[in-house]
């Protein structure tokens, strides 16, 4: 939709009435649009809804505090290392297999920063399977000190996410 | 295109035979797993493993996405259902061919078609093939008695949407389905969630029997012989072999002819077994279902005929050439198997899940273990309690029990309690080395005297 006037407008509003959407974003060079049927919405602050459409985000409380030794598997399997926390310190954990994102959507800032303060129930990343996205949070107030997985990286369930220094 | 590498999507023994065979392919493994099976056999069998979520089922191994999105992070092309969990549902198989992954079963479509009994039976009925003696969908309690009187008693009634004995009764008279009709609608209805119900006259004196089979997905369809699975606690079964030796050879090729006519006529592609009721009194043959999948008892098949039916699964699949000439399989030995299960039989079969001490099975010529126990195993209390399967086989009905006698006398397993008294009882019971059973047998005269 190049230079969309009008009347493009008027039909994505309408297009949007007659579906069953709670809410739509949508960006393009030349438009930004944002309709919603909650009228104490203020603007997208969800992910943007697939191609192929639901989305379902899940609230779940971060994983708490568990020092577990690491499980390494025995020689002629790879599985990944949970690495061990240290003393003091809180590990945000995979609630399940998935993908895991640091921001809402592609390009959009990330939810945390390393040295960023959290709170129990700040948002600090989205595990998503097979289109289903499952916002991660914090779990405890504290201080971001380590970031440890990729954007975009597969991680396993029970795996370590983020680790947080408790407030005192 | 032959498959390169497979998620293996189940756990316990079913895991280590996909695995086993995919290895002998040379197609690489990824095996999911739960939080509590990190530690499993398969696990340490397979080139990777990825642990999907908590131990709880529903959480790791019943969720379709998390086991297509495992199968998409780690490249895998295809991925290998196993039985139970979601090998017969559709949305499993639908999943994987929306996302470009081979699933190792038939189509979505046949999954569907032949998942919901009734439209099995209807299919079958198309085909030729033929039917307990039955009816559609029935709405209550008054159509019941009505169809009754005309199927005459005694009836059983059945749930639509699944099996294992659930939303299932046997009706002797008006009374009997005055008093269970609504009952197993609603377990049917919790259980499937859809409480449907339809009849089919009893048959007092049956054997279970069903056909291994294998399709091209273009109407080639061979078999690999039948099973007598009649040995069978709630619709559970216990014990199978291969073949049913009281057959006679008529009504051995006419269950064979039908299982073949039915799953052509629907360009059946992968592995399943085609279920009958064989009414020992009239020597007649019922369709009852299709299984969509490969089963817990396909060894029993594999021994009599050599064949190995999980690498054929992974052939078809991937497109590649397999032998689909009937006159190449021969059945010319005879096979039992007993399930080994973590429950206490003198206690209602209570399941007994915990670590195995010792696991020491028997060996010898002839006998086949397919398992994931060893020494300082947890059996863990989340699945179901089949911790095993024992095989025998040899050159008749009469060695093969003989050997399954001695096999089971061998085989010591300590730390849990196990079924195998109770399969000691029932493999050395006059009945069964006569081969005088039926699906009744175990329930109605085994069972008793055992409690004592």
């Amino acid at each position: 939709m190049a230079n969309p006037d009008a009347k493009d407008i008027e039909s994505l509003v309408t297009l949007f009435n007659q579906s069953d959407w709670d809410e739509m974003h949508l960006k393009t060079d030349d438009l930004e649009i944002f309709l919603s049927n909650d009228p104490k919405a203020t603007g997208p602050t969800q992910m943007i809804a697939t191609a192929t459409g639901a989305l379902a985000p899940v609230e779940t409380s971060a994983q708490s505090a568990d020092t577990d030794e690491a499980k390494i598997t025995p020689a002629g399997a790879d599985t990944t290392v949970v690495t061990d926390v240290a003393d003091g310190l809180l590990a945000v954990r995979a609630p399940n297999l998935g993908t895991f994102y640091r921001a809402p959507k592609p390009g959009a800032p990330p939810y945390i920063e390393v040295g960023q303060a959290v709170e129990p129930d700040t948002e600090v990343c989205l595990i998503e399977v097979m289109k289903l996205f499952t916002p991660v949070r914090a779990g405890s107030a504290g201080v971001v000190r380590e970031i440890c997985i990729a954007d975009g990286q597969m991680v396993e369930f029970g795996q370590v996410l983020v680790i947080i220094e408790p407030r005192a | 295109m032959p498959l390169k590498k497979v998620l293996v999507a189940n756990r316990g023994e079913i895991a280590v035979r996909v695995i086993r065979a995919a290895q002998a392919l040379g197609i690489e493994t990824v095996q999911v797993v739960s939080d509590a099976d990190r530690d499993s056999l398969a696990a340490h069998m397979a080139d990777r493993t990825v642990v999907l979520g908590p131990a709880q089922s529903r959480l790791s191994y019943l969720d379709p996405k998390l086991l297509v999105h495992a199968a998409i992070k780690t490249d895998c092309d295809s991925l290998h259902p196993g039985y139970g969990f979601l090998s017969e549902r559709a949305e499993l198989a639908d999943l994987c061919s929306d996302h470009g992954v081979v699933f190792v079963g038939p189509t979505a479509d046949t999954i569907d078609a032949l998942g919901d009994k009734l439209r099995a039976r209807a299919i079958a009925k198309d085909a030729g093939v033929a039917l307990v003696p039955g009816t559609d969908s029935i709405a209550n309690v008054d159509q019941a008695k009505q169809a009754a009187e005309g199927i005459g008693f005694p009836v059983v009634m059945k749930a639509s949407a699944g099996g294992g004995g659930r939303g299932m009764f046997i009706a002797r008279d008006y009374a009997d389905l005055d008093v269970s009709f609504d009952k197993a609608s609603a377990e049917a209805e919790e259980a499937f969630g859809d409480g449907t119900l339809y009849m089919e006259r009893f048959v007092g004196n049956a054997r279970h029997v069903e056909v291994q089979v294998l399709g091209d997905g273009d109407g080639r369809v061979v078999h690999f012989g039948e099973r007598d699975c009649s040995t069978q606690r709630r619709y559970q079964k216990v014990v199978e072999e291969a073949p049913c030796a009281i057959m006679p050879t008529d009504a051995r090729a006419k269950l064979h002819r039908s299982a073949i006519q039915l799953l052509s006529s629907l360009n059946y592609r992968n592995a399943g077994t085609v279920e009958f009721l064989y009414d020992v009194d009239t020597n007649d043959i019922y369709f009852i279902e299709v299984n969509t999948r490969i089963q817990v008892e396909h060894p029993v098949s594999e021994q009599v005929t050599g064949a190995d039916l999980v690498q054929l699964q992974f052939k078809v699949a991937g497109g590649e050439p397999v032998d689909f000439d009937q006159s190449h399989i021969h059945v010319n030995r005879h096979a039992i198997e007993c399930r080994i299960n973590a429950e206490d039989a003198s206690n209602n079969f209570t399941p007994s899940p915990g670590r195995i001490a010792t696991w020491q099975p028997p060996r010898g010529a002839g006998i086949r273990i397919d398992s994931h126990c060893a020494d300082g195993y947890l059996v863990p209390p989340y699945y179901d309690s089949m911790i095993g399967k024992l095989i025998v086989t040899a050159s008749d009905r009469d060695a093969a029990v003989e050997r399954m006698i001695a096999a089971l006398e061998e085989f010591q397993i300590v730390g849990i309690t196990t079924n195998l008294p109770i399969l000691r009882h029932i493999v050395s019971h006059p009945d069964f080395k006569d081969n005088a059973i039926s699906t009744r047998w175990l329930e109605s005269s085994v069972l008793a005297d055992f409690q004592q």
